[in-house]
């Protein structure tokens, strides 16, 4: 035994355990999650239903012993003020119109790139793709501070316009919702365009070909063909930017304006300025379930489809 | 092998006024440096059906997609019904082809699949769906019209994909190895169909395969190829009996070859001194060369005569050894080898249900073929 090398020894001491192959696998990522995703979310759900108080930490417990009673005090309050404040569901709204016109300008813009990277000769693909994710390298804030010297009245892009001539007097581009779109486009385009690039490099330009031989110009062939074979991974480019934008906070913090309502802005200033654990963690709550329930829906819809035949 | 001449008296190609429906003019197609097809001149005329036969990667493909408009030309000259094709994008081009890959869209039903050429000529829905129907069951598909392509066999996908094709009824239809996934029955069935189809619809065909059987059968003409080039263009009975050179004769069929040099060149006949065969061989209306050319003598394998008797008075004759004996249920297929060494196949129908055949391994056997069956190839 001790002959033999670590890495078997280790497996046979997990498959005495019960744990080998596949099921190994899958518990690593499920036990990742546990830890990472459902204990933190379970934190943040108690500290939802508790009562804000000036305290460390800045609430009071939902269980108490109190005379040899167990008390469990669960406030619905927080979530009822949600609903009582027009703010927070004007800010949910917002940050969903936001996201939801971000993802699309990102699918258009990206769309087309994914496309020609994958049509692209395979050689020159990687180097493509590496010019997508080159904006990583520099930090998210310091991209996002860039922007700022590009759209401010006396920055890159207004000087330009005024020095031809297009333009007598600086547009405001800082602090409107223009900026934030901007900002969230640039920010999360990469993440559409990989999902795409990966779908559309697989599709088959037989596909392609069959469809002209029968008579379809190409931007017929596109939408009949193209399009619903990459229909998963704009799924996955969609969802991969449309979640983080609702929850986004930098950018709106940077580049909006003063009523550029975000849910991401409000959160923070609930749990940061405000100092209110309970509200802020009520409004995550919701959050979440408003960016889970489409994604559910849509992985309903999907696994009805192919029922349909 | 068995011939089927859609109409007995059209031959257009023997008429020199008749005008070619596909003219196909010194096409050569490079990629990078590989030259994958070379110079391929060819005139197919209007309701043939026309088999590019030839091993694999000699450019069949390629050349269709050319005229599909798939590849471009790197030279030369494709002509449709007096159009020509250069600068036509295949969308606009009379063709239809079926893939060697199939190509059917996974996301779509069989039904959708077929329909999705008529849908885009804006054909009225009710003509979409009888047409779909009829050729479903000409394609013995009827009951699939609702599966996907990925719930059907290999000789199921090849159905759909052959259906899509004839569906819009093209001028050209171009077929890349349309039946080689179906069994034996139904690959037979359905070339009968294609040949129905042709008569009624009158759609010129251009088959590519690498069955020479189904050539055989398919073909108004065949049109031989290796290496990106056309070696012979004739009917499938000009291509058997006299092939021009030794590819061609090995390649359809078999063959027995035996190389010599032009003994003597007579008004009707040539002898061919075959030190390989031991024997000055006497072969009819052939080409004409100088005395002392290299040439090879092809013999087809039904046409060498065996008996342990004398054969009489036939024009070439031998000795030999019986090697090996192959029982097919319809013939036998011998293996003699001559006292020099040399092994010729010779196949024998079997007529009679005997229990043992007449020749046994080691019998000495008089072997030889008439005047008229060997035919002087090129190497
Ligand atoms: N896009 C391409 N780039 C480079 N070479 C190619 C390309 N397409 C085909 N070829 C080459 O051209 C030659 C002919 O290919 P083609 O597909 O026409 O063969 P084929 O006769 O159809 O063979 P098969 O019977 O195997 O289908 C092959 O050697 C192939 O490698
Ligand atoms: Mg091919």
């Amino acid at each position: 035994m001790s002959s033999l090398p670590l890495g078997i020894r280790i497996g046979a001491i997990l498959g005495r355990m019960g744990l080998r192959g596949r099921t190994l696998v899958i518990a690593i990522p499920t036990v990742w999650l546990l830890i990472f995703f459902l204990i933190p979310f379970l934190v943040v759900a108690k500290i939802s239903f508790s009562v804000a108080a000036i305290a460390r930490p800045p609430y009071l417990p939902i269980v108490e012993w109190v005379d040899g009673f167990f008390r469990i005090n669960l406030n619905f309050g927080n979530y009822l003020f949600l609903l009582e404040d027009p703010l927070y569901v004007a800010a949910y709204l917002g940050s969903v119109k936001i996201a939801g016109i971000s993802t699309l300008i990102a699918l258009v813009i990206g769309y087309p790139m994914a496309y020609l990277i994958a049509r692209s000769e395979p050689d020159r693909r990687n180097l493509l793709l590496m010019l997508v994710v080159l904006p990583f390298w520099t930090s998210f804030l310091l991209r996002v501070y860039a922007w700022i010297g590009f759209l401010k009245s006396n920055g890159v892009i207004n000087n330009f316009l005024m020095s031809i001539g297009i333009i007598d007097e600086p547009l405001v581009m800082l602090q409107t919702d223009f900026a934030v779109y901007v900002g969230i486009v640039y920010t999360y385009l990469p993440f559409m365009i990989l999902p795409l690039y990966a779908n559309l490099v697989k599709l088959d330009e037989a596909y392609l070909e069959a469809s002209a031989d029968l008579g379809a110009r190409p931007i017929t062939t596109f939408f009949t063909v193209t399009m619903p074979l990459s229909l998963s991974g704009i799924i996955a480019g969609c969802m991969l930017v449309f979640i983080p934008a609702v929850g986004e906070f930098v950018i709106p913090a940077l580049l909006g304006g003063p009523d550029t309502l975000m849910i991401g802005q409000v959160l923070w200033n609930e749990f940061f300025s405000n100092r209110d654990w309970p509200i802020a963690s009520a409004v995550a709550i919701v959050m979440l379930f408003v960016l889970v329930i489409p994604i559910m829906l849509l992985r309903w819809a999907q696994k009805e489809k192919p029922n349909e035949t | 092998m068995s011939e089927v001449i859609s109409t007995s008296d059209a031959r257009p190609w023997t008429d020199p006024n008749a005008v070619p429906f596909l003219q196909i003019k010194n096409v050569t197609k490079k990629f990078g440096a590989f030259t994958s097809v070379y110079d391929v001149s060819l005139d197919i005329y209007k309701g043939e059906i026309f088999c590019l036969l030839g091993g694999s990667g000699c450019g069949k493909s390629t050349l269709l997609r050319m005229l599909s408009g798939f590849e471009g030309l790197t030279s030369g000259q494709i002509i449709i019904d007096g159009q020509d094709q250069a600068g036509i994008p295949p969308y606009n081009r009379p063709t239809n082809m079926m893939f060697q890959t199939y190509a059917l869209f996974p996301h779509m039903t069989v039904e959708k699949n077929i329909a999705y050429g008529l849908k885009r000529d804006g054909l009225p829905r009710a003509e979409i769906a009888t047409r779909v129907t009829d050729i479903l069951s000409l394609v013995q598909m009827e009951g699939f019209a609702t599966r996907k392509p990925h719930q059907l066999s290999g000789g199921q996908r090849q159905r759909v994909a052959l259906a899509r094709s004839l569906v819009k009824k093209p001028k050209l239809l171009l077929l890349d190895e349309p039946l080689g996934a179906l069994d034996k029955k139904l690959r037979e069935e359905t070339q009968f169909e294609l040949i129905k189809i042709q008569e009624s619809l009158g759609v010129t065909f251009v088959v590519v395969t690498h069955d020479q059987e189904e050539a055989m059968t398919l073909s108004s003409r065949i049109g031989v190829m290796t290496a990106g080039e056309i070696v012979q263009v004739g009917t499938p009975r000009e291509i058997y009996e006299y092939p021009r050179n030794r590819f061609v004769a090995d390649f359809i069929g078999s063959v027995n070859i035996f190389e010599g040099r032009i003994a003597e060149d007579g008004e009707s006949h040539v002898i061919v001194a075959s030190p390989e065969a031991g024997l000055d061989i006497y072969v009819p209306h052939s080409i004409s060369g100088v005395i002392g050319q290299k040439v090879a003598v092809a013999v087809r394998p039904e046409k060498v005569v065996i008996s342990k008797d004398d054969l009489g008075d036939l024009r070439n004759k031998l000795i030999g050894t019986v090697d090996e004996i192959a029982y097919m249920g319809d013939a036998s297929v011998y293996q003699i080898r001559l006292d020099n060494g040399k092994r010729v196949r010779v196949t024998q129908t079997n007529l009679t249900r005997s229990e043992e055949s007449t020749l046994n391994y080691g019998d000495r056997v008089n072997l030889g073929w008439d005047g008229s069956a060997g035919v002087v190839v090129t190497s």
